[in-house]
């Protein structure tokens, strides 16, 4: 069982990968990252750039990511983490694929 | 139903030569030859006799916004980059030139070869290694079809009007053109943009070379190759780049002053139905004969021939004899490609737009590497210096494989 600790950061550091991301592919300054941020209305994606979100999230993550309700619930860069969390955590639970070390 | 006159009023370019229509004719006067060794790029490619190429410059794609970008190829890149040019000749600025016509009156055509050969390698690359296609990109799609030029430049310049792609290898952007032509005389767009785009790639030269079309005796000499019509040609020489012109309805254009390249008075574009690679004479002089027919042209009334002629043995020759079975050694005739390379789709507009300018200048520029007429190239009027002689009435080809045959003829206003 994680500590809150262990959580926060296991959290932030799903966000600074998720950040490297947002910063070469969708050219989003590193000052609009914010937990709160839309992806649609205050970084600009859409459609397509979730698209290419997702392709980049597997490559980061060793992932293998499909389309569902969590990932359509998606909205803010919180709701982002939270996700891949998840879906980290699923694959080492052996839900999904094993996640790159 | 009343056809409606064409003229052309806005031309824009990125060539080997350089950027913009200036540089293409500060390259012609100079009689540059933008021809350079690819050894060190490609010789990793075994097999490729071919080492030589005319890249054009990279461009500042940066510039375009993310969302525009992410779909663009190289070649889209060029395409773009000319077709602002364009507008920019015709309109004094873009915006100016966009906002002037109506929603859904300017159209855009543009051909190239294939889609971008560059994403179509990149797609298998990450595609093949592992049979795996959940690391490719959503966008390279956008990359690889064979609109993608056509469709990124309406998309970056919101056009609502016609967007084609004619892909037609190196008849491409002639096609385009006369495509253009047709849907503004008939009223159907104001205005179209229209021409080529291509982007070099190693698949592309290497293409040719496992035909023996592409010139391999020169990859130490690379400014001495492509050679059109020469007795020691050795094929093409691959190159990229854009050529785009703005066709205008003559009526639209005159009731804002535009500023009259010339009138598109007739075009011809015909399969040749014999052999998917080989010229044939027979096929060449009925589009040549087709497309002055179409002009109301005689003949003799041509000031120049701006010919295809790439550099090939088979297909120079053949060009030549339906020149001068049609035009005797009357008309000047020259190939840019000495200078240019072989831009491939992009090279009828690009030509085209060489021509224009040469229109303008009353100077016919010469085909350089054109130093010994080849004997089977004979009986035509080479120009092998620049020719002082107006031009009022002119006439460009542009043949690709698949026996695919192009001609348009256009007039000074």
């Amino acid at each position: 069982m994680k500590t809150p600790l262990q959580k926060s950061m296991e959290k932030q550091q799903v966000a600074t990968r998720i950040a490297t991301i947002f910063e070469t592919e969708f050219e989003v300054a590193p000052e609009r990252l914010i937990p709160e941020a839309h992806l649609f209305q205050d970084l600009g994606l859409d459609s397509i750039d979730i698209v290419e979100m997702m392709v980049a999230l597997q490559k980061e993550f060793g992932i293998t990511l499909r389309d569902s309700d969590e990932a359509r619930a998606i909205r803010t860069l919180n709701d982002l983490y939270d996700f891949v969390l998840n879906e980290i955590g699923k694959a080492k639970s052996g839900e999904g694929s094993a996640p790159q070390p | 139903m009343q056809l409606k006159r064409v003229v052309i009023t806005g031309m824009g370019a990125v060539t080997p030569l350089g950027v913009g229509c200036e540089a293409l004719r500060l390259g012609l006067a100079q009689q540059r030859s933008a021809t350079v060794s690819m050894r060190n790029q490609w010789q990793h490619f075994i097999n490729l006799h071919s080492l030589v190429a005319a890249p054009a410059p990279d461009l500042n794609e940066k510039e375009i916004p993310r969302q525009n970008r992410r779909s663009m190829s190289r070649m889209s890149f060029y395409g773009y980059e000319a077709a602002r040019q364009a507008l920019a000749d015709a309109f004094g600025d873009v915006v100016a030139g966009l906002a002037h016509f109506a929603s859904g009156r300017l159209g855009c055509i543009i051909g190239s070869t294939t889609g971008s050969p560059i994403a179509l390698n990149e797609t298998f690359e990450i595609m093949l290694p592992d049979r795996d296609i959940s690391k490719l990109n959503a966008v390279k799609f956008f990359q690889c079809v064979s609109h993608t030029a056509a469709m990124n430049v309406a998309q970056c310049l919101g056009l609502t009007g016609t967007v084609l792609a004619t892909n037609a290898a190196c008849a491409s952007g002639l096609q385009a053109a006369g495509a253009a032509y047709d849907l503004v005389r008939l009223g159907t767009q104001d205005a179209v943009l229209c021409g080529g785009a291509e982007e070099l790639h190693p698949s592309v030269t290497g293409s040719f070379d496992v035909m023996f079309a592409a010139s391999a005796r020169y990859n130490d000499s690379p400014s001495d190759t492509p050679r059109p019509f020469d007795r020691d040609r050795d094929g093409i020489v691959c190159g990229e780049g854009s050529g785009i012109l703005l066709l205008e309805d003559y009526d639209h254009a005159r009731a804002r002053g535009a500023k009259i390249y010339a009138e598109v008075i007739g075009y011809h574009t015909c399969a040749s139905g014999d052999h998917i690679s080989q010229s044939n004479r027979p096929a060449l002089m009925q589009c040549l004969r087709q497309a002055l027919a179409s002009a109301c042209v005689a003949p003799d009334q041509i000031d120049y021939v701006n010919a295809h002629a790439a550099g090939t043995p088979q297909g120079d020759t053949e060009e030549a004899a339906a020149i001068r079975e049609i035009f005797g050694d009357r008309a000047p005739v020259s190939s840019l490609k000495g200078n240019l390379s072989h831009t491939l789709g992009a090279s009828g507009p690009i030509e085209l737009i060489a021509t224009l300018m040469m229109m303008q200048e009353g100077v016919i520029y010469p085909t350089l590497n054109l130093q010994n007429p080849s004997p089977d190239c004979d009986g035509i009027q080479h120009v092998t210096k620049p020719l002082a002689k107006p031009l009022t009435t002119i006439i460009k080809n542009s043949f690709a494989f698949g026996g695919i045959n192009s001609a348009l003829v256009c007039r000074k206003v």
